[in-house]
């Protein structure tokens, strides 16, 4: 197990350096207009000036070690637009508390929603209607077809200008960090894709599972049925699950560009919009990047847990005999 | 056989079951009756599609969603088997007095769990044994059925296992319930060769130590020789014939029987094409008419496809369900080499 572990860190690791050498090639392709306030103002003698200080005159073997370095230091740069001179480590230090919190809670509800509505599915694909996999499967549907913009716009619209939520619930349009009640309405947002994407999955697992001839025997040896769902059908079926569960649970924490945007939560999703818009190159670099490695930490975690539960994932010495 | 044959265990009468499939119905056991004796061995043979694995899945309420039993009985003890509706009814049979053994242990284990857990399962079950005294009930049950060093295997996992094993591991699951009858679906068949006698001696020595009835589903011939005290021909939804292993080998009455007899490679002539039975089996979604045989019998009486013939006593234990057996019938003999069957002393399988 641990050889394994240390065999997909330093796998990862390698990935890491490739994205960030990548990275580092695509962004000295960009404009320098990028690492300028206002480059229409600014004199040909100006702009060398600041392009000499931020090293970018200097040759790309000097600067792509010289990044290296900085990242080694967790040094990110400095902002060039957004918020000119300021630490973009400071600028996501700031940003970072609100996606989370944020994130963590539409995780519980997604979780604690999702999950159950996948088993109730598959537990009403066995009875004569099916009604519960009917409705489910209405509304992952809708969830997986419609693009996501119109339904945040709705949930926002049904939940803010509407008599029932504006009167009776008293739910603002925008989110606003003192108001508890303005986080209802991005929270359910943000969960609303993920109860589906949860529901869709463990569905589709557990049927697979519960049609398997092991699933038979327990039931020919007399395992009750609630035992048979939770001991072999429900834990199962998470196994393929395990290995997605990180990454979407990095995701929802590190929050949303659309939704962010939307109901103007001041978080990282927005944050990136806006850098792309005002063309903060150092910005955008590291906002880039951020999102890189969680991506690749997440697949890390799904391995890592996949090897944990999953038995037949081994990569010590075989035990068995023939 | 002997004083083993008085205690009825399992008494089935008239069983019909049927099963919707796109708006049409299947008329999968069409009025079977057997009655299984206490202690015995019988094997249940029949062609893919005969209904043998339905018939028995109907002792254990395992039919599936579409499938149900339209009529008839399946008594138990004192219990009437058709009656059930709810898993909690049937939970007081599955494991605790009936245990099956299926037919691919490739797939019939859960591949996360290990094996020990899974046998504990069912000592948790139905010896109501917990903790160390469970694990204690695993570890006999697994070297009884011949895996050693057991402590270590009970933390493996389905898939540090070989096919032969895997089966040894599903029978010690089914012991592990304590059961009174015991069902093998075919329990040979997804493994080697050389595996199967083994698991068959095993199943022998299991059902003298554990004093179970055994009802083995098979179409391999070779199985049954070994294994049963009787047998019981299964076509088209229907028993044929039953009867004792020898009565059934030596001397069979219906048409079906001889013509799978005939297809035993065994019984094949050098230099001559191996007998196969001519046709297909019927549609079971037609209602069947006469003989469900009829069709493929070159010998077929008029009356075969006309009515439905009745069980026919030919010695207390022998029965078939053939015109031929009726006193009006013409004399038929059975194929030349099937009478000749005794002489060359039976089948050599081993």
């Amino acid at each position: 197990m641990a050889k394994y572990i240390t065999k997909r860190v330093l796998r990862s690791l390698i990935t890491m350096f490739i994205i960030i050498t990548i990275l580092f090639a695509l962004l000295r392709l960009m404009p320098i207009e990028g690492y300028f306030e206002n480059f229409d103002k600014v004199s040909a003698t100006q702009i060398q000036v600041k392009l000499n200080s931020l090293g970018l005159n200097d040759p790309l073997p000097k600067q792509l070690l010289r990044f290296y370095n900085q990242l080694l230091h967790g040094d990110l740069g400095e902002s060039n637009v957004y918020r000119r001179g300021v630490a973009i480590t400071e600028i996501i230090g700031e940003k970072i508390p609100v996606s989370i919190q944020l994130g963590l809670m539409s995780l519980c509800i997604s979780l604690a929603v999702g999950l159950p509505l996948g088993i109730l599915m598959a537990r009403s694909t066995r009875t004569r209607f099916k009604i519960g996999d009917r409705l489910g499967t209405v509304f992952i549907v809708i969830v997986q077809a419609v693009p996501s913009a119109v339904y945040h716009i709705l949930i926002q619209f049904a939940g803010s200008q509407t008599y029932v939520g504006k009167e009776i619930l008293g739910l603002p349009m925008l989110f606003d960090a003192a108001n508890p009640k303005s986080y209802i309405l991005p929270v359910l947002s943000l969960s609303i894709g993920s109860i589906a994407y949860y529901a869709m999955w463990l569905r589709r697992y557990m049927v697979d599972e519960a049609s398997k001839d092991y699933i038979r025997l327990a039931r020919a040896k007399g395992v009750p049925g609630g035992a048979i769902s939770r001991r072999h059908v429900f834990r199962n079926a998470f196994v393929p699950m395990v290995q997605y569960i990180p990454n979407s649970i990095l995701f929802t924490l590190m929050g949303s560009l659309y939704v962010e945007s939307l109901y103007s939560v001041p978080g990282m999703g927005g944050l990136l919009v806006t850098a792309i818009k005002r063309q903060d190159n150092t910005l955008v670099q590291a906002l880039v990047l951020i999102y890189a490695v969680i991506s690749i930490l997440g697949l890390l975690f799904g391995d890592i847990l996949m090897g944990i539960v999953d038995p037949r994932i081994s990569f010590a010495k075989k035990e068995g005999s023939r | 056989m002997g004083e083993t044959e008085k205690n009825v265990i399992l008494s089935v009468k008239d069983l019909n079951v049927k099963f919707t499939l796109r708006g049409q119905v299947l008329h999968a056991i069409r009025g079977v009756s057997l009655d299984v004796y206490q202690g015995e061995s019988i094997a249940i043979v029949g062609e893919s599609g005969s209904g043998k694995s339905v018939f028995v899945k109907c002792a254990m309420g395992l039919l599936d969603a579409n499938g149900s039993i339209t009529g008839g009985s399946i008594r138990y003890g004192d219990q009437e088997l058709t009656q059930y509706q709810t898993d909690a009814d049937w939970l007081k049979i599955r494991g605790r007095e009936i245990a099956m053994v299926f037919q691919d242990p490739m797939t019939s284990l859960n591949p996360l769990k290990s094996i020990g857990k899974q046998i504990q399962e069912a000592v948790e079950l139905h010896q109501g044994l917990k903790g160390p005294a469970a694990r204690q009930a695993v570890l006999e049950v697994l070297a009884d059925v011949g895996i050693d060093d057991a402590a270590r295997r009970y933390k493996q996992y389905p898939h540090e296992f070989s096919g032969g094993m895997r089966q040894r591991v599903v029978i010690a699951i089914a012991l592990a319930c304590r059961p009174k009858i015991l069902i093998c679906d075919e329990p040979t068949t997804a493994l080697d060769v050389t595996i199967q006698a083994q698991i068959l001696e095993l199943i022998k020595a299991m059902q003298k130590k554990y004093n179970l009835t055994t009802i083995y589903i098979t179409h391999d011939l070779g199985v049954v020789a070994n294994v049963a005290h009787r047998i019981a021909v299964m076509y088209a939804g229907d028993i044929v014939e039953v009867g004792s292993c020898d009565e059934v080998f030596y001397d069979p009455k219906h048409p079906y029987t001889w013509a799978l007899l005939s297809s035993l490679p065994q019984l094949g002539v050098k230099n001559e094409p191996l007998y196969a039975i001519q046709g297909t089996p019927p549609n079971l979604f037609h209602e069947i008419k006469g003989d469900a045989f009829a069709p493929r019998n070159p010998q077929a009486l008029k009356i075969d496809f006309l009515e439905r013939p009745p069980m026919f006593d030919v010695s207390p234990t022998h029965k078939a369900r053939t015109w031929l057996l009726d006193p009006r019938a013409p004399k038929v003999e059975p194929p030349a080499h099937i009478r000749s069957l005794s002489q060359r002393g039976g089948l050599s399988h081993d």
